[in-house]
């Protein structure tokens, strides 16, 4: 809602009653409670005896004690590594053209057509690819994946326990998610292999569960924390896109060649007690959509070989719109548990307004700004960053992580969230008490977002992060058309 | 070692790019001067060999990132050619890269070595360098290739092919050295640029003659490279400074007269000139070109072919009727520097021709203060460097460049003539300079 600047008396008092209004109802249950429980509490009082008031506080006293213990303790995201590419992965414009020239001799149309998606991408020249891209033609085996898995996934562990100390015999669950490339053995055996992890961890390596799994694995993280008391998890999201190279020509299937790029980050999660100090974030709630019922969300991304045999992933031009269908899904069921009551209130009336006396109204879009302090949507490409931002009806600044993610390094499906988070830490803007909103999206289609909160103020610089080198450089302005 | 088509001794080529580790250049335009337009059909192709110790323990990720590193420093060299409206060529620093090549060898480096007489002594050092050249696709044809040969001891022999356009030898030595600093994690001030545009060419001056070093040929368009007409074979041999030395009091006779000394380079093209005239007869060599390093100015941080003075020696009487020593005394004083004709040519040619430089006449390359052996890899020297300069007109070109052989110093002198003189020319050096 745009801020009037308090120039006369009648804007002042609209804003006070406006504050007033929010914080009674925020509030009321708070307010409800109190009242009628003091109320009560102090009438039994008064009529008990010493026995029966005894008798009483102590049953309360049991009660509440034996409810806190049962209670399952809150899972903290304790720390969290990024891989930071090595230089010599870069991938410029021009040397990705014409490698594409090179390999792709005959159909001029689909290289002219890349260069498009280029131009208009919202990507660096910084961003990098897998080492066997930069081959002429490019190594796609099997050995080759495998190199590149190795690479990011041993990277950011490695990242990972330099900066929480982390022993790896302590881990006691180990989750790992990795859409297209799933070899045998599998990638978490390829990391109990090389750390040497106990032989009774709880593993799970999640595959085809597109760029939104990242928070797939931290959900089922925390269901399996819930149940097992004082332990340590690590989720490890990637994409290796090394499998992922589309060698044909329909334009649908080129785009994830020119989006996707290298990436990938471990988390260490815990709710054994003595991580909550050096903990960074609480997890407060995980709420996943999934909209595959619907045929057209269904098909939305979808893996198929185009006429001439290549195998790709077909995108569809709807996907934005799509998108944002999902995230409404998702609001839905995320709103009343993150939103204050007085927007809540309005959405409801609002509803009810249109549905009963003027379908016309505008549908109220709450206001996230106040439930959250930071965002992190998933970089999954300028169209649909820009669509997320006009759902949510968020500024520039919020929006800026996922922005810059995105022209620094590129789509990096599952792990972009963390890339984002990371950019928050590093601009020196997470402070204790904020609440972040993860958003992430994905093929299926699916919705997912997380609530994080922050339990410690995260101090900068942050070291061995990912935007160690180039955070002085951001934000930058990205035009809208490059030219190549 | 049999060099025979059935199997090379050469397998496991892969190719990929590499280039400034960050943002560099930024799409600038670098532009061309009418010498380095004039030496766009010519290449300089050096092998340096290293020893097991020099990359030992490194990945090729390893060293590519140490490429990556030294590029942020040398970007011109990583763009690619485009031709402005009026068609003249410039550098696009896109950042394209280098091409880079890794291939293993399954020979053993002092193996491979070891001179044999019955081959074509430049032959086996193609084989670690790139051939090719500039086009028929301008756009994505890159100015310098990169080869790294992995042999089976773990010796490593890095082969650098160069496009003359770019800069002389020395420049590409210069530009090859930053990467050997860069492996010891040092880097330049300044990232290196090339020479500047000189305000002439916009003026157009017509050539007061035009030179006789080199000649029109083509039009060659984007494909930058000429055939010859007969095969050329390239014949070395290795003469110490002591030799050289011997060599220099045998042409000028005593020191104490009063006769002006002939430099050890001069001496050599002398009795190489002299050796070529004999062998052929009918087409008596008279017009000889001679390149040599301008001493007077530096270029130091400056990617340039104006370093290079193109100097032309034209002998009326027969050569072979002449003397070591007046042959000698007329390459040192008669030579006529036509560096600047040159491109005065080019420039004032709205239709931009195609020059050959090296090989239009005899061709004489002084290269023996080259800096190749400062190539220094993580405090390795190289054991041995082969230097080579390709695409050569069917003249010849003798090239002397600085060499190392039985921890003596001295220089290799390389000559490349068609095939069928080479063997006459071979044996007639063998008896002269033995008679030294």
């Amino acid at each position: 809602m745009p801020e009037n600047s308090p120039a006369s008396s009648t804007a002042v008092q609209r804003k006070y009653l406006k504050l007033c209004y929010r914080h009674l109802i925020d509030n009321i249950l708070s307010y409800l409670l109190i009242s009628i429980t003091a109320t009560a509490a102090a009438v039994q009082l008064l009529r008990l005896d010493l026995l029966q008031a005894l008798f009483s506080s102590i049953s309360i006293i049991i009660i509440s004690a034996v409810y806190f213990i049962s209670k399952p303790s809150s899972v903290y995201l304790v720390d969290y590594a990024c891989y930071n590419p090595s230089k010599a992965l870069r991938s410029p414009f021009s040397f990705f053209m014409e490698n594409s020239e090179m390999i792709r001799r005959n159909e001029r149309k689909s290289l002219e057509f890349q260069v498009r998606i280029l131009e208009r991408s919202g990507l660096s020249e910084e961003t990098c690819l897998a080492p066997g891209f930069h081959y002429i033609p490019p190594k796609l085996t099997t050995e080759d994946a495998k190199f590149e898995a190795e690479l990011v996934i041993f990277s950011a562990i490695d990242s990972l326990i330099r900066k929480t100390d982390l022993d790896p015999g302590d881990v006691d669950v180990l989750i790992l998610n990795c859409s297209v490339f799933s070899p045998a053995p599998s990638l978490v055996a390829m990391v109990i292999n090389r750390y040497k992890l106990r032989s009774d961890v709880r593993c799970y390596n999640l595959t085809g569960m597109g760029c939104s799994a990242g928070l797939i694995s931290v959900d089922l993280a925390r269901v399996l924390l819930r149940n097992h008391p004082n332990s340590n998890a690590i989720v490890i999201s990637t994409e290796i896109i090394t499998p992922n190279y589309y060698e044909g020509n329909e334009r649908e299937m080129l785009l994830p060649n020119c989006l996707f790029r290298l990436g990938g980050a471990a988390v260490f999660l815990s709710n054994k007690r003595r991580e909550r100090r050096r903990a960074k974030y609480k997890l407060v709630n995980v709420v996943r959509t999934h909209k595959a019922s619907d045929e057209k969300s269904y098909k939305c991304i979808h893996q198929e070989e185009d006429t001439e045999g290549n195998l790709g992933i077909k995108l569809s031009k709807d996907l934005s719109v799509i998108g944002g269908e999902a995230l409404r899904s998702n609001l839905m069921t995320i709103g009343p548990s993150v939103l204050p009551a007085s927007e809540q209130l309005l959405f409801l009336l609002t509803s009810l307004g249109r549905k009963f006396f003027n379908r016309k109204w505008n549908p109220y879009v709450p206001d996230f700004t106040r439930a959250f302090d930071h965002f992190c949507i998933h970089a999954g490409g300028r169209a649909v960053i820009n669509e997320m931002q006009k759902n949510l009806r968020l500024s520039a600044e919020h929006i800026e992580p996922s922005r810059m993610t995105l022209h620094r390094f590129g789509n990096t499906s599952s792990s972009s969230l963390w890339y984002e988070l990371s950019y928050i830490e590093s601009k020196g803007r997470m402070k204790k008490g904020d609440m972040v909103w993860q958003i992430a999206l994905g093929s299926g289609f699916k919705c997912n977002s997380a609530v994080l909160k922050c339990n410690r103020s995260v101090e900068t610089p942050v070291d061995g992060g990912p935007w160690e080198e180039c955070i002085d450089r951001y934000p930058v302005h990205i035009p809208e058309v490059v030219k190549l | 070692m049999v060099l025979s088509n059935e199997e090379s001794p050469i397998y496991d080529i892969k190719i990929s790019s590499v280039g400034p580790g960050h943002i560099s250049g930024q799409d600038a335009a670098q532009e061309l001067t009418g010498m380095d337009l004039a030496m766009k059909l010519h290449y300089i192709r050096t092998v340096y060999y290293f020893p097991a110790q020099a990359f030992e323990g490194l990945t090729i990720i390893d060293i590519k990132e140490t490429i990556f590193n030294w590029l942020d420093h040398a970007y011109i060299p990583c763009g690619r050619f485009r031709k402005s409206d009026s068609g003249r060529p410039y550098i696009k620093c896109n950042d394209c890269g280098v091409r880079l090549i890794e291939a293993r060898c399954n020979m053993g480096l002092r193996e491979w070595l070891e001179p044999r007489d019955h081959d074509d002594d430049d032959a086996k050092h193609k084989l670690l360098v790139s051939s090719q050249v500039l086009g028929p696709d301008l756009f994505y044809s890159p100015p310098v290739l990169m080869q790294l040969t992995k042999f089976k001891c773990g010796g490593m022999a890095v082969g650098l092919s160069w496009a003359h356009v770019l800069g002389d030898a020395f420049t590409a030595a210069s530009f090859i050295n930053l990467w050997g600093q860069a492996t010891r994690k040092q880097y330049p001030a300044q990232p290196l640029r090339m020479a500047h545009c000189n305000n002439e060419a916009q003026n157009s001056k017509s050539p007061i003659r035009e030179p006789l070093s080199v000649k029109r040929v083509g039009p060659v368009g984007d494909h930058w490279a000429m055939k010859n007409e007969t095969n050329m074979e390239t014949y070395s041999f290795y003469a110490s400074w002591a030799e050289l030395t011997r060599l220099q009091s045998s042409i000028c006779g005593d020191k104490d007269k009063e006769n002006q000394q002939i430099p050890p380079f001069e001496s050599l093209c002398t009795i190489v000139w002299q050796c070529v005239a004999k062998i052929k007869r009918d087409s008596d060599v008279k017009m000889v070109t001679i390149c040599k390093k301008d001493s007077g100015n530096s270029f130091e941080g400056v990617i340039t072919n104006k370093a290079q003075r193109v100097k032309m020696v034209k002998t009326d009487v027969p050569v072979v009727e002449l003397s070591p020593m007046e042959l000698g005394l007329l390459i040192m004083n008669q030579a006529v520097d036509e560096t600047k004709i040159i491109e005065e040519a080019m420039d004032s040619d709205n239709e931009l021709p195609d020059f050959l430089v090296y090989g239009t006449n005899l061709t004489f390359v002084d290269l023996h203060d080259a800096p190749i052996y400062d190539l220094n890899i993580r405090g390795h020297e190289p054991v041995y460097v082969h230097c080579g300069i390709n695409n050569v007109g069917d003249e010849g070109v003798v090239l002397v460049f600085p060499s190392r052989e039985d921890h003596c110093d001295g220089v290799r002198v390389s000559v490349t003539l068609p095939e069928n003189c080479i063997s006459d020319v071979k044996s007639m050096l063998k008896k002269e300079l033995s008679l030294c």
